[in-house]
């Protein structure tokens, strides 16, 4: 899912090729991002886009060749001129006068003779590695090759492939070989696999027709000396040190000839923006305030001595799982601290739960881009790949990283608490100068672990999102001030984190303090379960069996299966009712009724109907779980399919307390199902003691912070 | 020791005194910091000069009757309109074609008129509690400039803004003075710094300078309606010279942002000297669209 969709999108089409555009957000003053197609389109922005339009408007679009705009073939359709036309005619269908233009690689170029030709509408511009022809350096491949390019080459390898033959007959294999050149930095991964799916959306006619497009009627020396000398805004060039498309010294050339200001990314490649995309949104937030003089808002400094101390509070938002022990956390901490002021940066369904208990909710937590409806968006079926799920939510994270940072500025925290918030553990560690205040750090496993379904590339990704993790504690141990592990050694799986990798037990043992399991309630007493009951309408000569699926709208197909059990359980099973809990998410009309089945919305401490029934049916998910392991009620539970965390993290906890039914959702049919319901309902268990004292001895150790 | 010696020093004769002035650094950009008070002078600055001057061109001087400039009991030195001019003079004789303003309380009306008359000379205002009759005194400071030439016997608070008891008892006035502008907890040095500036001078000069009053609350706010330029103010909450309102009053007038110092008093500059230093380099980087030093 996009971090953001655009507020209006639109088509241009001023010589018979459609140009689709995109416009974010209302400030001033007007960002084009233009992107350097046809090899790549708008969505190489995705990291910047929902920063900026936060604070400015900003439009981009898919120059031809590419993403949603026409696709022609022939060189002449790819000149410059066209491309600029381009721009200009967005920047006319979107009624902006003026707008500081943001450009990658040889977009800078189009941007530049944008200006030249059109100076009155542009007020600034950003280039990010520019390939400014006759500045600083070119890399010697491109001259190399380029000398070829007509040629046809026998098996050509490297560079060799840039050519018009190669590149037209092996896209490719040019494709992956030319990412993997752009971006040195370790550890990416993903930026890799979205250039390629990006290039990959055109073809490499289209490509080497932009090739030659972009070179005809190419421009002397004498005269891109004359337009960069004359351009006349303000210039910020955001550089890597290390690319190997643009030399670097060609940026330093740039921003020397312009005046501009010039930001070098040491150990950066070709792709800074996707790569290092804080960095790049902060550079081009500060470049664009000094120069277009964004006034400062008022203001009020408190005086250090004077302040109250304050948590700003960040709650993983995927299911309702952390919310009631990151609730009850805070008022333990709230005991030991009782001046203490705690806001939450959270997003629904968290934030139902905070209301309900009267939490402070931070204002800026609407602007936040929803990783529960990402996670929704990903699930099929019974089925999640949640380490897939959390790579392809990268620009959800670093939306609500930047959301995340201004807030922390903003708010002068003495602390951050993150409960599995990976945004900021990752961004804080990728850009180590922005932390603010003391950092808590918090989850409740540890270690990506590979599926089977993905094979050995599956176990290369993770273990390579491990060892970045791993370098980044090893390198930046000041970013955890405090690392809290919601469980005990023994509920750590007994791998390693990957090929040459420490073990997951030892490593974690190492950098960790346990808390021991955090339910955040009471167990309940013999005579609280009684009086439950109830309460809530459960009669003693029935069998109830509680159904959930959480809250994040994943499981509608568990709950179809489990319903079709119901009237086979209940033919031997008479005194059997079911009450299904479908959550906020999931709207039971269309469910089949029967005869004693009742249907629920969302429902208020669901755990007190899971402590008190006979019976419960749930997902893999570990808050569930370990709620249904604390009151010692019956459970069978089917973890997610292809959910690493639920196979293989949840189920080895609740194998060490003994607790539940782990059930295949593959291979279990409704008759099983049934079957393991007639067995199972109101069985004694006997389960080892959850915890009871974990929110308390987690505040205790949070608390020495403050 | 000082933390940075001038780069050049020197005297411009202004209406006939001689006044003194300092210049550090060598950027392109020039601040030029204003005196404020006779009572105090221009090393009131001294936390906001060595790190301006890494950054900025930066320029202070002393008004007359107090520093390094000439003592006159001639009221008519005092004036609004001789205040600006030595500003001017200043800005001359060091070459400074252009310069963002900075000034502390009283020196908020030198500046804006400097601002107002010559505003081709002025790249923008930071005005650090500004002292200007723009909205009513503090309740406890209302009335006092009428009891100025009362005789009191043994004055208490306020009643010590007095001609004869400044003339008897100035180092006392001067110490309650100031322990109003410092109500921040810990503020020893900066009482006995600003006391110690105020023992350079006497009472007859600060004598002579209550005599001038020609600015009103029209001539502000007509000085503010010529204001062209970008401004900023600084401004304590729990300023007891010049209240808050008077900060929000000018920010409003000249379009200008106000940063609210929390439980701050008169003189942020000495109490909190860094947030005021980095809001002046940020404000003066702004203006002069500047280069941000690379990461």
């Amino acid at each position: 899912m996009r971090a953001r969709e655009p507020d209006r999108e639109g088509y241009v089409d001023h010589d018979g090729v459609p140009i689709y555009y995109e416009v974010h957000g209302s400030g001033h003053p007007t960002l084009m991002l233009v992107p350097a197609s046809p090899i790549t389109h708008s969505k190489i922005w995705k990291g910047l886009i929902p920063n900026l339009a936060r604070h400015y408007r900003v439009i981009t679009f898919d120059g031809r060749g590419n993403g949603r705009s026409g696709r022609p073939t022939d060189p002449e359709s790819h000149t410059r001129a066209a491309n600029v036309a381009d721009m200009i005619a967005v920047l006319d269908a979107t009624d902006t006068d003026r707008t500081v233009l943001v450009a990658h690689c040889h977009a800078t170029l189009w941007a530049v003779e944008a200006i030249a030709a059109n100076p009155e509408r542009v007020s600034a511009l950003v280039a990010i590695e520019p390939l400014v022809p006759f500045l600083g350096k070119s890399q010697p491949h491109w001259v190399e090759t380029g000398a070829h390019w007509d040629e046809i080459i026998e098996n050509p390898s490297g560079w060799e492939m840039n050519n018009r033959h190669a590149i037209t007959t092996q896209h490719r294999k040019w494709i992956e070989f030319f990412f993997g050149e752009m971006l040195v930095e370790p550890h990416s991964t993903k930026q890799y696999e979205d250039g390629v799916a990006w290039a990959m959306e055109s073809t490499g006619e289209i490509l080497a027709a932009g090739d030659d497009g972009f070179m005809l009627d190419f421009p002397g020396q004498e005269t891109m000396d004359g337009i960069y000398r004359d351009l006349g805004i303000p210039t910020l060039i955001i550089h890597g040190e290390l690319d190997i498309c643009q030399h670097v010294e060609r940026g330093k050339a740039f921003a020397e000839i312009t005046n501009g200001e010039l930001v070098v990314i040491e150990g950066g490649g070709h792709l800074t923006l996707a790569r290092d995309p804080v960095k790049v949104n902060r550079a081009i937030k500060e470049f664009v305030d000094r120069n277009e003089g964004t006034p400062m808002q008022q203001h009020v400094w408190p005086r250090g001595l004077n302040r109250k101390k304050r948590v700003l509070y960040v709650s993983s938002p995927i299911g309702l799982g952390h919310a009631r022990r990151d609730v009850a956390i805070a008022k333990e901490l709230k005991k030991l601290r009782p001046d203490l002021e705690i806001d939450w940066l959270a997003q629904d369904p968290v934030t139902r739960v905070l209301e309900a208990e009267g939490e402070t909710i931070h204002p800026a937590s609407e602007w936040l881009a929803s990783e529960s409806a990402h996670v929704a968006s990903e699930a099929s079926g019974h089925d999640l790949h949640c380490f897939q799920a959390l790579r392809r939510m990268d620009e959800i994270l670093v939306a609500n990283f930047m959301i995340f940072q201004e807030v922390m500025e903003e708010g002068l925290y003495d602390l951050s608490l993150g409960d599995e918030a990976w945004e900021i553990d990752h961004f804080w560690h990728e850009n180590p100068e922005l932390k603010r205040g003391d950092h808590v750090w918090m989850t409740d496993f540890v270690g990506f672990l590979p599926m089977p379904s993905g094979g050995s590339h599956e176990e290369y990704l993770t273990a390579d999102y491990n060892a970045e993790m791993i370098e980044h504690i090893a390198r930046y141990p000041r970013i955890r001030d405090l690392a809290l592990f919601v469980g005990s050694p023994d509920d750590i799986v007994p791998e390693v984190f990957g090929p040459g990798l420490p073990k997951i037990r030892d490593w974690t043992e190492e950098h960790f303090q346990f808390t021991g399991y955090i339910t955040g309630f009471e167990p309940p007493t013999d005579d609280q379960m009684a009086s439950w009951r109830s309460e809530l309408g459960y009669r003693e000569d029935e069998k109830v069996c509680v159904v959930t699926v959480g809250g994040s709208g994943v499981g509608r197909d568990l709950l179809e299966k489990v319903i079709a059990a119901y009237p086979l359980a209940k033919q031997s099973m008479p005194e059997l009712r079911m009450v299904v809990v479908a959550g906020p998410r999931i709207d039971p009309a269309g469910l089949p009724a029967h005869d004693g089945l009742e249907y629920h919305g969302y429902v208020h401490s669901l755990y007190r109907h899971l402590a008190v029934c006979d019976l419960a049916i749930v997902q893999g998910g570990l808050t569930t779980t370990m709620e249904l392991a604390a009151t010692r009620t019956p459970f069978l539970y089917f973890p997610l399919r292809n959910h690493f965390e639920q196979n293989y993290h949840v189920r080895h906890r609740l194998d060490r307390y003994g607790a539940g039914q782990y059930m295949d959702y593959a291979v279990t049919d409704p008759e099983a199902i049934a079957a393991e319901i007639i067995s199972r309902a109101g069985d004694p268990v006997d389960y080892l003691a959850v915890e009871s004292n974990g929110a308390a001895k987690a505040a205790k150790m949070i608390a020495e912070l403050l | 020791m000082r933390a940075r010696h001038p780069d050049s020093e020197g005297y411009v004769e202004s209406g006939g005194l001689s006044i003194g002035y300092e210049v550090f650094g060598e950027r392109d950009v020039t601040l030029l910091l204003l005196p404020t008070w006779t009572i105090i002078h221009s090393r009131f600055w001294k936390l906001q000069v060595p790190y301006l001057a890494r950054h900025f061109r930066v320029i202070t001087y002393d008004g007359p009757g107090n520093g390094r400039s000439d003592r006159s009991v001639d009221p008519q030195v005092y004036s609004l309109a001789a205040q600006a001019s030595y500003a001017i003079d200043v800005m001359d004789e060091t070459g400074t074609d252009k310069a963002v303003l900075v000034s502390l309380s009283m020196g908020s009306m030198w500046s804006l008129s400097v601002a107002a008359e010559h505003p081709d000379r002025v790249l923008g205002q930071v005005f650090i509690g500004p002292s200007l009759p723009i909205t009513p005194p503090a309740a406890a400071r209302a009335g006092i400039e009428d009891a100025f030439w009362a005789e009191h016997v043994y004055p208490q608070g306020w009643d010590k803004y007095n001609a004869h008891y400044w003339q008897t008892n100035y180092q006392d006035f001067a110490e309650f003075f100031f322990s109003e502008c410092f109500p921040e907890p810990h503020s020893t040095k900066q009482r006995e710094d600003c006391v110690g500036w105020a023992l350079e001078t006497q009472a007859e000069v600060l004598v002579a300078e209550a005599k001038v009053d020609d600015v009103d609350h029209e001539t502000v706010l007509e000085l503010c309606s010529r204001v062209t330029s970008p401004v900023l103010v600084i401004h304590g909450d729990h300023d007891r010279i010049s209240p808050l309102s008077r900060a929000r009053r000018l920010a409003e007038a000249t379009g200008g942002s106000l940063v609210t110092v929390q439980d701050g008093g008169h003189i942020p500059l000495a109490r909190d000297p860094v947030v005021v230093n980095l809001l002046i380099k940020g404000f003066a980087d702004r203006l002069s669209g500047r280069q941000k030093a690379p990461a």
